[in-house]
């Protein structure tokens, strides 16, 4: 729906107050890779980014210079069919960015790159967002999202669950969590009781409480309980997920 | 649009059925000519039709378009074709010129070809040869006819996304349907775009394709009439690929 590919019920996305097909130069301000990324097998990987930089009218030395940037220049001609998968959204990859644009849509861009392929996509994305572009990630791989991103937007059925920086989103809706360990959990379990922090037993001297850790740390302080751990529990991106659209559903 | 029109152009040029279909069209071309040539006797007023409309291009153009059109579906390259040029239009429009410039170039140099062969062999055999005008006219005519069906071919595999369906489909209404409604209904057959108009506007006598009592249009109305063809399935076309969703 943002790149006018399939047609919205209700709505217009615009870059910068413009559709993507009203834009003057589309694939020089708005770089895109869909999932599922199709070439044409017969052609050559130069072959078709030399066709995508004509149709953008993007200058020809672009096309070099995008197979350096994504590690494809040995094998740029060479016919896509006998392309690996990684080596495929790498190609894809490469298409985006030839027309040097300030915003990227990647849907999915981690499908078929192998463990140093996926670190080096994270590196690419970071390396563009460093230079003050818009990078926008479409992803169901969540642990990989979560290490990538400064802003999340969680969609569950056409409704906007949450969105904001990665932190806030996955920090807890009933508050801060903290993990605390001490010799003396009973004690520091009552202690935290008498001033209404709730806590609840993890086993092994440890304790999930329902408070910062500032809070429990000056408790533990004043009452000179000795602490062995003393972190912050932070929930997965997975479980944040789960929590909004089960809440929405 | 200059630049699409080059992106199209590009993508026939680097594409190895291109190059395979146009090596067939001169092959077949350059056969027929040389075995009319060779095995004919042809007279001075029947030797331009007899021997240099042996140009097979507007059938072979009309299935590579088709080809190079369906092909961005099969393929599913039509989703990064329109998200470099997202004005369905212009890029419809660049796929019909790209074509219809691709039939003009190999009808020229499949006629040329053709017309260096056919006076070699002819002369060789002291038989009459067309006027040097007559000849261009001619060139010109089988030009013009490739021109417009391999722009007709870019209409029709856009209404017909699936690849063997279209081509077979043309391949039925070319040697079965058309030549049919030619016999039995001849004011409706002559209409026809793959057999009566590209007769038409080559201004081949109708005898000469098999037809004694038919009336072919003449080229200028044949031209229009295969035009309207032309415009009739892009304007269908592009209805529907405005609306289709690409996802």
């Amino acid at each position: 729906m943002l790149l006018g590919l399939v047609r919205a019920d209700a709505g217009t996305a615009r870059f910068d107050g413009a559709r993507y097909e009203d834009l003057a130069h589309p694939s020089g301000q708005v770089g895109a890779v869909l999932e599922d990324a199709s070439f044409h097998p017969g052609r050559t990987g130069r072959n078709h980014l030399r066709v995508l930089a004509t149709a953008g009218g993007h200058p020809a030395e672009r096309v070099a210079d995008v197979l350096a940037q994504v590690d494809l220049s040995a094998a740029a001609d060479r016919r896509v069919k006998g392309y690996s998968m990684g080596m495929r959204q790498r190609l894809a990859i490469a298409a985006a960015l030839l027309g040097d644009p300030n915003v990227l849509i990647l849907d999915e861009p981690a499908n078929g790159l192998d463990p140093p392929g996926i670190r080096w996509m994270r590196d690419l994305l970071r390396a563009q967002a460093g230079r003050g572009r818009a990078v926008l990630v479409s992803s169901h791989l969540l642990s990989e999202v979560a290490q990538s991103v400064d802003d999340i937007v969680v969609i569950a059925r056409g409704a906007l669950r949450a969105s904001g920086p990665l932190a806030g989103v996955l920090g807890s809706s009933d508050g801060p969590v903290t993990r605390v360990r001490s010799i003396e959990a009973e004690r520091l379990a009552t202690l935290l009781r008498e001033r209404d922090i709730a806590s609840e037993p993890e086993g092994s001297g440890a304790l999930l409480v329902r408070g910062a850790p500032e809070a429990v740390g000056e408790i533990a302080a004043n009452h000179r309980v000795a602490l062995v751990e003393l972190v912050t529990v932070s929930r997965s991106l997975e479980d944040a997920f789960f929590e909004l659209t089960e809440a929405g559903s | 649009m200059k630049v699409l029109l080059a992106a199209e152009l590009l993508k026939l040029r680097t594409t190895r059925t291109f190059v395979a279909v146009a090596a067939v069209a001169v092959a077949t071309s350059m056969l027929i000519a040389g075995l009319t040539s060779l095995l004919s006797e042809p007279s001075e007023e029947s030797v331009l039709t007899d021997v240099f409309t042996s140009d097979t291009s507007s059938l072979f153009i009309l299935i590579l378009a088709i080809v190079g059109i369906s092909g961005e579906w099969r393929h599913r390259t039509i989703t990064s074709s329109l998200l470099a040029a997202p004005d369905r239009l212009r890029f419809l429009a660049a796929k019909t010129l790209a074509f219809a410039a691709a039939g003009l170039i190999l009808s020229l140099l499949i006629s040329i070809a053709v017309a260096i062969l056919g006076f070699a062999l002819l002369s060789s055999r002291d038989l009459p040869v067309p006027e040097g005008a007559e000849l261009a006219a001619q060139i010109g005519r089988n030009a013009i006819v490739a021109a417009l069906l391999g722009g007709f071919g870019v209409g029709i595999g856009v209404l017909v996304r699936n690849q063997p369906v279209a081509i077979v489909g043309v391949l039925v209404l070319s040697f079965a349907v058309e030549p049919a409604v030619l016999g039995l209904v001849p004011d409706v057959g002559r209409f026809g775009p793959f057999v009566a108009l590209p007769v038409g506007v080559q201004d081949v006598p109708a005898a000469d394709v098999g037809f004694e009592d038919i009336r072919p249009l003449s080229p200028a109305l044949a031209t229009l009439a295969l035009l309207g063809w032309l415009s009739a399935s892009f304007a269908a076309g592009y209805a529907l690929l405005r609306r289709r969703d690409l996802d």
